[in-house]
């Protein structure tokens, strides 16, 4: 048996999982990525189109299987990683046959828009003034390995492989001793402006103020695990075991998600259907909002139609890439 | 604590967007739901939140500005002002008024609105603007 089988079959077994659950991975109002209303999910047509999704994709699931387990027999590395693959293409087209045809079938949503004079919820919460104190991690920790700077080997390891063991190193340099901490305020700050633009680029709701309460739990898991990465060269423990933090604060997150999705009272962004494209890209010039509410999943995304967004988008890449040259390599 | 000021609009509606705003605003204003001291949203966020352009809600703000309601400074959101006594309106103006109303009530009769109804409809609207 190839030794890349078992990888393949839990890689496609597991694709297949989330296209089965991607219907139920969006907000409420959304089926399809399609605005529907409430209870047109549990209608005949809803059923109809949810029976025939779960259909294609069990099919699509155990076509990946079956070619997987034949071409074990072959070798060859492009036609497995088709098969593997083919749950998440052959899901995403069975997903947008029953987007269009939802689109087809379900009423028209209300062209009406109804919005609150008030100008309260345009100031920035306060509470957003916790973003600061993680900064204290990256600078104490660069402040302890400056008084410890003997204590540090002349080479350490900067990269470690599936076993814990390293595989690649830097001389004790500056910039490769305190480069994660530069990383990790630089990425701190992006995130920063990042909440600030979600805030003032996108439309008044829960959603707005739950994805920024999450941008600031991030950023403390951030400034926490970089701190303790820039200590690893002096540090007698495995690697390894930062994964558990991160491991479990995504756990965590993604409970939280779903249990913001399926919030029954939490509001929809009212964006018309016409402007998405594939369910997930969303192009409206005439729309000033810069992000907006996804259809499939939780947070936002960039409306493409508008050009503050390109630009905006292009100064956070940039910002990202010039991050990564502050590392060691 | 009252109820906060709402205005909608219909974007598949005829009615171009900017004169709903400025006619769901004069509504508010008129009958004292925003009074004067009152904070309206900025341009920018009024826009975002309608999903329409900034042009619209701007062109919407100055209209109402030039009639004497808001106080547009730039950099902040428009504050709801006192407006002084108004001239009577022109005779002009007034026929301009007579025949929209006359369009209203002809379009309620054709509706099948009975007399009496349109009568009442009329009478509580008025008594329902403050001034």
């Amino acid at each position: 048996m190839n030794n890349d089988l078992p990888v393949s079959l839990l890689v496609a077994a597991f694709t297949g999982a989330v296209m089965l659950l991607l219907p139920h991975i969006s907000p409420r109002r959304y089926f399809f990525a399609i605005t529907v209303p409430p209870g047109f999910p549990s209608s005949p047509a809803g059923r109809t189109s949810l029976r025939r999704y779960y259909s294609a994709v069990v099919c699509s699931i155990v076509i990946s299987v079956v070619t997987l387990l034949e071409l074990d027999r072959w070798s060859g590395p492009v036609l497995p990683a088709v098969a593997m693959l083919a749950p998440s293409i052959l899901g995403m087209l069975a997903y947008l046959f029953e987007r269009y045809h939802v689109a087809q079938v379900a009423p028209r949503p209300d062209p009406v828009r109804v919005v609150e004079l008030s100008s309260d919820d345009d100031r920035l919460p306060r509470w957003i003034a916790l973003m600061l104190p993680p900064f204290v991690f990256p600078i104490a920790t660069a402040a302890w390995l400056r008084a410890r700077w003997n204590e540090i080997p002349t080479r350490f390891a900067i990269h470690w492989n599936g076993h814990d063991i390293a595989d690649r190193f830097a001389g004790k340099t500056p910039r490769a001793v305190y480069g994660p901490l530069l990383f990790c305020g630089g990425m701190m700050l992006v995130m920063i402006l990042l909440t600030l633009a979600t805030f003032y680029g996108s439309r008044r709701g829960r959603q707005r103020t739950a994805i920024v309460k999450m941008m600031v739990a991030t950023i403390y898991v951030i400034a926490a695990l970089f701190s303790v990465i820039a200590i690893l060269p002096i540090a007698p423990f495995r690697p390894s075991m930062l994964l558990i933090p991160g491991v479990l604060f995504s756990a965590l997150l993604l409970i939280w998600v779903i249990r913001v999705l399926r919030d029954p009272s939490m509001p929809v962004d009212r964006t018309p259907d016409d402007c998405w494209y594939l369910g997930s890209i969303y192009i409206n010039a005439k729309d000033p909002a810069i992000f907006v509410q996804r259809r499939i999943g939780f947070g936002y995304t960039i409306n493409m139609g508008n050009r503050l967004a390109w630009m905006l988008m292009g100064g956070f890449a940039a910002a990202f890439l010039g991050l990564v040259f502050t590392l060691p390599r | 604590m009252p109820p906060l000021a709402k205005i909608r609009i219909d974007l598949t509606s005829q009615v171009p967007a900017y004169r709903q705003i400025v006619d769901e605003l004069r509504v508010l204003l008129v009958e004292g739901s925003l009074p004067p001291g009152s904070d309206l949203p900025s341009v920018r966020r009024l826009a975002m939140e309608l999903g329409i352009h900034f042009n619209t809600v701007g062109e919407a703000y100055r209209t109402l500005a030039e009639e004497g309601w808001l106080d547009l400074r730039h950099g902040r959101s428009a504050k709801v002002i006192a407006r002084g006594a108004q001239s009577a309106a022109s005779p002009e103006r007034v026929q301009e008024f007579r025949t929209q109303l006359r369009n209203l009530v002809a379009q309620m009769r054709a509706a099948g609105v009975p007399r009496s109804r349109i009568a009442a409809e009329l009478r509580s609207t008025l008594e329902g603007l403050n001034p």
